[in-house]
C-alpha cells in the first residue's frame, strides 16, 4: 500500500514538475532553454512512479504507538530547535534539545538533564573555542541586535 | 606525468604539519565514528562536511580530513563487531562472525590486532592500486567534451541505481528525483528562477550539504528511535592482552586475496565495502575452511573481511577521482564537498589540480600508518567509548548536525530544510528507496544539464551530437547494459517475491 501511495504521488509530482517547466521561457536565442531538462526528467519519473504504484513491494512495518509518538516528538523538537536556536541562543536551546532527546530515548530525568547541560557546554567549547566558529548567542546574552 | 615524482610531490603536501594534524584528527574521529554502532561512514562524513567548510580549509586539506575519516571508520567498525557482536558500521557485519567468538574465548586483543593489521594491509594495497590505476583512467580526459560528460553523468546515476538487491525502479526514481531537486533555484544559463515558489531562500537552490546531513544523519536518528528497545542490551567483552607473536598475526595470502577482491569491488560503481567484506568472507571460507573452524573464532575469518572493506574504500576513490562519479554514499558526499569548493571533479582533475590529487593519495598512505599506530595500542580507549549508552550519544550527533549546517548557512530555513530531508530520508529508507542515488542526482544534476545544453548549443540543436563519438556511444551502451541487467534482476526478484509457497515451507 505504501508503494501505491508513493508511486501515485511521484507520478502526480512528475506531471506537475514537467507542466511547470513549460512556463520557463526566455526571450533570447538559446537552443535548449531552461524548460527542456525538467521536461525530460518528468517522463521517466512519472513512468517509474506508475510502475511502483501498479507493481508495489510489500509494505514496510511502519511504527505505531509509542515509537511513532517518539518520532513525532523528536521531529517536533528538531523543528522547534531550528526556529528557536537564533532567537534564544545556543546554550539554552541546546541544553533543552539534548536533554529532551535523551529523555525521549529512555534516559531517566536526572541523567537526561545532566547530559543536556554537558552536551551543550561541550559542544559550545568545541565549536566556539576550539574551532572558533560563530554560534548564535541569543537575545538572553547578547541583547537585541 | 610520471607517477613517482608526482607521488613524491604529493607526500610533500601530505606531510605539511597542518595536513598531518588533520589526518591524525580525521583518523581518530573516523575510528570513533566507525566504532560507535549507529553512526556509519556516510553519516560521520555527512556531519563533518559542514565543519570542513566553516573552518575554511583548502580543498586538499578538507579532502585529507574526510578521507582519513573514511579510512578510519573502516578501521573502527571492527571494534564493536569484535567486542559487542554489533557491527559498528555495515561493512563490519562479517567481522562479527569470527571476531566475537574469538573475544569470547579471551582472544579479543588478538582479534583486534589481526584485524588492524589486515585493515592496514588492505588499505595500503588498495592505495597502491589507486596510485597505479587512477592516472591511466584519467588519461581518457582529453577525449571528454560536453556530450561525453553528459553520457558519463547518465551512466553514473544509472549505475549507482541499477544493480543491487533492492528494487531497481525505486533506486532509479531516487536518482531521478535527486536530479529534479537539483533544478531548483536560478537556472545558471538563463537566470530564470525555477521551482522556487517565489521564495528567496530557494533562489540559490537546495544546498547539497543541508540535504546530505538531513538525509543521512537525521534519518538515522529517527530510525534509531524506532529500533530502540528491540535489541537486548549488549555486554562488552574485555580486550585483554595480545597472546600471539606479531609475525603470526599476518595472513599474507588471505589478505592479498581479500584486498584484490575488495579493491575491484570498490572500483565498480554501486558496489561498496559491505559487499566486498561479504564476498571476501564467503570466498575465504570456501578456500580455507577445511576443518570447519570458520564462524567459531578463526582468525582468517577476521582478516579477510577487514582487508576487503579497507581495500574497497580505496577502490571507491578511483572512479571518484578519475571520472568524478562516486560509487558509494561516502564518496558521493566527498564529491559534493569538492563541487561546493568550486572544484570540478572528473577526468581533468589530475591535470588541473595535481597537487590536490597527489596530496590526497599520499595522505592515504600516511593515514593508513597513523591508523595502524592508533589502533593497536589505543584500542582500549576506543573500546571504553562503546560503553557510553547511545541515548546520550545520539543527541550529540543531532546537535553536531545542526551546528554544522548552521555554521555554513546561518539560516533557520536551512535548519528546517535539513529536518525535512531527515523525515524524507527516513521514509525512503523504510520503503527501500536508497539515499545514495538521490544524493548523487542532486550533485550531478547541475553539471548534467549544463553539459547537455552546451552540447546541443554547439550542434545547433542536433540531438545526434550526443552519440557522435565512440566514447559517448560506449558510455551510453554501458548505461543500456546496466538498465537491461536491472530489468532482468527485477524480473527475477519479482518471481521470487510472488513464488507460491510450497506446503512444506509453510509447515
Amino acid at each position: 500500500m505504501s508503494d501505491r501511495i508513493a508511486g501515485v504521488a511521484l507520478a502526480l509530482l512528475a506531471a506537475w514538475y514537467g507542466w511547470t517547466a513549460g512556463e520557463y521561457q526566455i526571450d533570447f536565442a538559446d537552443v535548449v532553454g531552461p524548460s527542456a531538462f525538467p521536461q525530460v526528467l518528468a517522463v521517466p519519473i512519472g513512468l517509474l512512479g506508475l510502475y511502483i504504484a501498479l507493481r508495489p513491494d510489500p509494505s514496510p512495518g511502519w511504527p505505531s504507538g509509542r515509537h511513532l509518538l517518539g518520532q513525532a516528538m523528536a521531529v517536533g523538537l528538531l523543528v522547534g530547535y531550528a526556529l528557536l536556536l537564533v532567537p534564544v541562543g545556543f546554550l539554552p536551546s541546546t541544553t533543552v534539545l539534548a536533554g529532551a532527546l535523551a529523555l525521549l530515548l529512555g534516559a531517566r530525568p536526572g541523567p537526561a538533564a545532566a547530559s543536556g547541560v554537558m552536551v551543550s557546554l561541550g559542544c559550545y567549547a568545541l565549536f566556539a573555542w576550539v574551532l572558533d566558529l560563530p554560534l548564535p548567542p541569543g537575545a538572553l546574552f547578547a541583547g537585541p541586535e | 606525468m610520471e607517477i613517482l615524482p608526482a607521488l613524491g610531490q604529493g607526500f610533500g603536501v601530505a606531510l605539511e604539519p597542518q595536513n598531518l594534524l588533520l589526518a591524525l584528527i580525521g583518523c581518530f574521529a573516523g575510528t570513533v565514528i566507525g566504532a560507535l554502532p549507529g553512526i556509519g561512514p556516510t553519516n560521520g562524513i555527512a556531519i563533518l562536511i559542514p565543519l570542513a567548510f566553516s573552518l575554511s580549509l583548502s580543498p586538499v586539506a578538507a579532502m585529507i580530513l574526510l578521507t582519513s575519516v573514511y579510512y578510519g571508520t573502516m578501521f573502527g567498525g571492527r571494534i564493536s563487531s569484535i567486542l559487542l557482536n554489533i557491527p559498528g558500521d555495515a561493512p563490519a557485519v562479517m567481522t562479527c562472525l569470527d571476531g566475537y567468538p574469538m573475544a569470547r574465548q579471551g582472544r579479543a586483543a588478538d582479534a583486534l590486532a589481526i584485524s588492524a593489521i589486515s585493515s592496514f594491509l588492505g588499505g595500503t594495497l588498495a592505495t597502491i592500486g589507486l596510485t597505479l590505476s587512477a592516472p591511466l583512467l584519467a588519461q581518457a580526459a582529453i577525449h571528454f567534451g560536453p556530450a561525453e560528460y553528459f553520457a558519463l553523468y547518465i551512466m553514473a546515476v544509472v549505475a549507482v541505481s541499477g544493480v543491487g538487491s533492492a528494487n531497481p525502479a525505486k533506486m532509479l526514481l531516487s536518482g531521478l528525483v535527486g536530479l529534479a531537486l537539483a533544478t531548483i533555484g536560478l537556472d545558471p544559463a538563463s537566470g530564470v528562477p525555477r521551482y522556487t515558489f517565489d521564495s528567496f531562500e530557494l533562489y540559490d537552490g537546495i544546498d547539497f550539504v543541508v540535504a546530505a546531513v538531513g538525509l543521512f544523519a537525521i534519518s538515522e536518528f529517527l530510525l534509531f528511535i524506532e529500533q530502540r528497545g528491540s535489541g537486548t542490551e549488549a555486554k562488552r567483552l574485555p580486550v585483554g592482552r595480545i597472546g600471539t607473536a606479531f609475525h603470526r598475526m599476518i595472513y599474507p595470502m588471505v589478505t592479498l586475496r581479500a584486498s584484490l577482491l575488495g579493491f575491484i569491488i570498490g572500483v565498480l560503481p554501486g558496489a561498496g565495502a559491505t559487499m566486498a567484506s561479504f564476498l571476501s568472507y564467503t570466498l575465504e571460507k570456501r578456500i580455507s575452511d577445511k576443518e570447519g573452524t570458520f564462524g567459531r573464532g578463526d582468525p582468517r575469518g577476521v582478516a579477510a573481511p577487514e582487508a576487503a572493506d579497507n581495500a574497497a574504500a580505496g577502490g571507491n576513490l578511483v572512479p571518484m577521482l578519475t571520472l568524478g562519479i562516486p560509487g558509494s554514499g561516502t564518496t558521493a558526499i566527498m564529491l559534493g564537498m569538492l563541487v561546493t569548493l568550486n572544484i570540478q571533479p572528473g577526468p581533468l582533475l589530475f591535470e588541473r589540480q595535481p597537487e590536490l590529487v597527489w596530496g590526497l593519495v599520499a595522505s592515504l598512505y600516511v593515514s593508513n600508518v597513523i591508523l595502524l599506530v592508533l589502533n593497536i595500542p589505543l584500542v582500549g580507549i576506543f573500546a571504553r567509548l562503546l560503553t557510553v549508552p547511545p541515548r546520550y550519544l545520539m543527541p550529540v550527533i543531532v546537535v553536531v548536525s545542526f551546528m554544522g549546517v548552521y555554521t555554513v548557512s546561518n539560516s533557520a530555513f536551512d535548519l528546517l530544510l535539513m529536518a525535512a530531508f531527515g523525515v524524507l530520508g527516513y521514509g525512503m529508507r523504510k520503503m527501500g528507496f536508497s539515499l545514495v542515488p538521490m544524493v548523487l542526482g542532486m550533485l550531478l544534476g547541475g553539471p548534467m544539464e549544463q553539459s547537455l545544453r552546451r552540447a546541443l548549443q554547439a550542434s545547433g540543436g542536433q540531438v545526434s551530437i550526443l552519440i557522435a563519438s565512440p566514447l559517448s556511444i560506449g558510455l551510453h551502451l554501458t548505461t543500456l547494459g546496466v538498465v537491461v541487467l536491472a530489468i532482468f534482476l527485477e524480473i527475477r526478484r519479482r518471481r521470487r517475491l510472488h513464488r507460491p509457497v510450497a506446503p512444506a515451507e509453510v509447515a
